[in-house]
């Protein structure tokens, strides 16, 4: 028994920063008198904690979900890069039930963290996005795995690097992602290729667009097919970040300056 | 009132006492026929001007449902009640049954005012609920907050109107209440006109660019002296970007120098 205690004792020893992931308010106020720093990592801050780093999506995946949150904080500038951080959050059962004990230069960071905050678009509506493609990859069309491409933010000039394949089902109206109805709409849409077009602000621009960049040197992982290297070349060529469902494999995956930022199975969520 | 008055002294001194009793009954009999009739053809008529469909889904509406009847039954009831009453004033006028009080040849008099209140606070509280319904769903395509004020104010103003049309017909003081449409309508104006004056304006523009999209995101266009691409098109600013310099232009200004768009 002294073994393990010392196990945990050592891996608790020396920490410059402890992170809590999504705490409840009475296990929050356990670590009052803790000198730390205590960073609290969630969807939502609503134990008015300070310093906060949001979660933009509930990520189930502990690696993801680690990543985002020390990405997030070294952003912020609440932990440096070197620093010894211990997270403590919860895996399978809901409860915190994990300490890991990471040092914030461990990993390469992955820019997840950048891609939601620091893209063109307001944080929400990558989001919003990603919950739209997550729900289409879980649900397909009509039970069968469908494949769809979304270019959200710098929608200007991603119309001007693209062209129709179709008429613009979206012209002349004012549909947001997030309005309840564009699941539907989009799933429908999704039957034919193309890509969807998201303004900064969140407006479906279009739909049916082939996106036209220069993929050259575009770097993407070996396997992934053409809409994934457009994905991949249209967010090099603009300030939009793509998001992409694949047909294949049913994985979500983001693309940020022409690289694989993030990727997800939305089985898991 | 006067004529009211006189004609009951008539008919009581061409009749006898007992001629003028039968003729109350009868004039009370045709008054009950009469307005089983009037209730009978009001409905009707309405349902063929189709005054049901025209009224559907309105509060009024579905408050009446709730309470087991509809808008057209209320009004047709009320011209049926109008019709009994002033019958029934009528006889108690000719038999004399009570004393020939002025009280009731006013009341007599009074009757259609009331009638014509109840009607008009029927018909504003119908046609607010309306005109909401209407203007928002115009807006409706236009999913900004701010349009979200404009068919509740429209409701308002109708509802103020017809409640100060209602208390006018029943002879109340409604001097207080005009000042203060008066006032509402000039504080709208003065706010309007001043205080918004720029952002109405813009809005109003936008308002325009948004329904018809003169021209959409990813468009070349030149608007004065900046020229770029659309990012952006909200009711209030138009964003235009080129070479890595975003314009943020009011909407009102896209107006009044006119847009270019650069077709290549």
């Amino acid at each position: 028994m002294n073994e393990l205690r010392d196990l945990l004792g050592d891996l608790v020893a020396d920490v410059d920063a402890v992170f809590l992931f999504s705490p409840n308010a009475s296990f929050f106020e356990e670590f009052d008198d803790v000198d730390e720093e205590i960073v609290v990592v969630g969807p939502e801050n609503t134990l008015d904690a300070e310093p906060f780093v949001e979660l933009p999506i509930d990520f189930t995946d502990l690696e993801g979900r680690l990543r985002f949150g020390i990405e997030g904080a070294l952003e912020q500038g609440i932990v440096d890069e070197g620093d010894e951080v211990l997270c403590v959050t919860e895996v399978l059962d809901g409860s915190e039930n994990t300490i890991v004990r990471v040092q914030t230069n461990d990993f390469s960071p992955s820019g997840v963290y950048d891609m939601f905050v620091n893209s063109r678009a307001d944080a929400s509506v990558v989001r919003d996005v990603f919950e739209v493609a997550i729900e289409l990859g879980k649900k397909g069309q009509k039970g069968k795995p469908v494949g769809a491409l979304f270019v959200v933010g710098d929608a200007g000039k991603v119309m001007n690097k693209s062209r129709p394949l179709s008429y613009n089902p979206f012209e002349k109206s004012h549909v947001h992602v997030g309005d309840p109805i564009v699941n539907v709409m989009l799933k429908e849409f999704s039957r034919l290729d193309g890509a969807f077009v998201i303004s900064d602000a969140g407006k479906i621009v279009s739909a049916y667009r082939y996106l036209e960049p220069s993929a050259e040197g575009v770097d993407i992982p070996k396997g992934l097919g053409a809409r994934h290297m457009a994905a991949g070349a249209v967010t090099r060529d603009t300030m939009a970040t793509a998001i992409v469902l694949s047909e294949s494999d049913g994985l979500v995956r983001a693309f940020k300056g022409g690289e694989l930022v993030l990727e997800i199975d939305p089985e898991e969520y | 009132m006067q004529f009211g008055f006189d004609w009951a002294t008539v008919i009581r001194r061409v009749f006898s006492p007992q001629g003028t009793f039968v003729f109350s009954l009868v004039v009370l009999a045709v008054g009950i026929v009469l307005g089983y009739l009037v209730w009978r053809s009001s409905r009707r008529f309405m349902r063929e001007l189709g005054v049901p469909e025209a009224v559907e889904g309105t509060p009024f509406e579905r408050t009446a449902r709730g309470l087991g009847t509809s808008t057209v039954g209320i009004v047709s009831n009320l011209a049926a009640l109008f019709i009994y009453i002033t019958t029934v004033t009528a006889v108690l006028n000719i038999a004399q049954l009570t004393d020939p009080e002025l009280y009731w040849a006013r009341f007599t008099s009074f009757l259609p005012d009331l009638f014509i209140a109840l009607f008009a606070v029927i018909i504003g509280l119908i046609a607010g609920d309306k005109a909401k319904l209407i203007v928002s769903e115009r807006l409706r395509s236009v999913k900004m907050p701010e349009a979200t004020v404009l068919p509740e104010l429209v409701k308002y103003s109708i509802f103020y109107l017809a409640v100060l049309i209602a208390l006018g017909q029943l002879g109340v003081e409604t001097l207080a209440l005009l000042i203060l449409l008066g006032a509402y309508a000039f504080g709208l104006v003065f706010v309007c006109g001043l205080a918004l004056k720029d952002i109405l304006q813009a809005g109003a523009a936008g308002l325009y660019l948004l329904l018809t999209e003169p021209y959409s995101i990813g468009d070349e266009i030149v608007i004065g002296d900046q020229s770029g691409i659309v990012q952006e098109v909200d009711i209030l600013v138009t964003r235009i970007e080129s070479d890595g310099e975003e314009y943020i232009i009011p909407n009102k200004r896209v107006f009044n120098t006119g847009i270019v768009r650069v077709r290549g």
